[in-house]
């Protein structure tokens, strides 16, 4: 479910994941809540997927609305790499 | 080459019994006496899912079949069954709550079983169930993974027009009750999230 280059948002709170999820499917914004990843830790399982093209507009309406993620990973062949999160 | 009778036996002793002697010589050939019809094709089956090669010739009381060949290893926890496992989805919930928390566990669940290597040989959607494979959904591109790998979806043609979503289908086929009723009547197991 998570191709080459996506995203990956861990929450570590599933009320947390959930509103983030709300927040960005208000927004309009391509995402999808996934289970997170074996190779992610993520206490509630669960995280936000979405499109390298989206992250900005992501992660600066997660940021803004006091949702942001614990951590954020992208794909890069069969790791995910920890990545800084956007908060402009 | 061994051989037993299993004639005049009733389901499932004969599919146990072939699965005893083969455990019990492996890479030997078994010749199996059955009688016609259920018997013989479930423990052709059974065979064959394993990994043998059958051969079947019919006798005047009975048939045989020449069962030859190795299994294929069993993983430790696989279940042994015969016939196909069929996966029941009658809600787009998944168990009984909040409707918010229910989806998301519905969409988790799908999406998780893409990690696993033993999937259901079907697939049938039922009842709000059919969303799930409907345009809007958020597991479509889940289901169609798990149709890529052989997994046979499928959504009862009359829940699609209650919803009236029948033209929106976009995963998997649209099947009808007596489909349906025979999946679960016929299925080794049949698993209801």
């Amino acid at each position: 479910m998570v191709s080459e280059g996506d995203y990956v948002a861990i929450f570590n709170s599933i009320h947390r994941v959930m509103k983030a999820e709300r927040l960005l499917k208000d927004r309009r914004l391509p995402m999808l809540l996934i289970p997170a990843p074996r190779a992610l830790s993520a206490d509630c399982g669960l995280a936000i997927r979405y499109a390298a093209v989206d992250r900005q507009a992501v992660e600066e309406a997660l940021t803004g609305g006091g949702l942001a993620p614990e951590h954020v990973y992208v794909k890069k062949g069969k790791e995910f790499v920890k990545a800084e999160i956007s908060d402009r | 080459m061994k051989i037993i009778d299993c004639r005049n036996m009733a389901c499932p002793l004969p599919v146990v019994s072939v699965k005893r002697a083969l455990a019990e010589s492996p890479g030997e050939a078994l010749q199996v006496l059955l009688d016609e019809g259920a018997p013989q094709e479930n423990v052709a089956r059974f065979a064959v899912n394993r990994g043998f090669s059958v051969a079947e010739s019919v006798e005047e009381d009975g048939v045989t079949l020449m069962i030859t060949g190795t299994a294929v290893p069993i993983c430790a926890g696989e279940v042994s069954t015969v016939g196909p496992t069929v996966m029941l989805v009658t809600s787009d919930c998944l168990g009984t709550g909040p409707e918010e928390l229910g989806r998301l566990l519905m969409k988790n669940f799908i999406i998780t079983l893409l990690d696993l290597d033993h999937l259901p040989d079907r697939l049938l959607l039922v009842n709000s169930g059919v969303l799930l494979a409907t345009e809007g959904s958020e597991v479509l591109e889940a289901l169609e993974q798990l149709g890529s790998r052989g997994v046979d979806i499928l959504s009862c043609g009359i829940c699609l027009d209650y919803f009236h979503r029948r033209n929106k289908l976009v995963a998997g086929a649209v099947t009808n009750m007596l489909t349906i009723a025979e999946s679960l009547l016929t299925a080794a197991r049949v698993v209801r999230p």
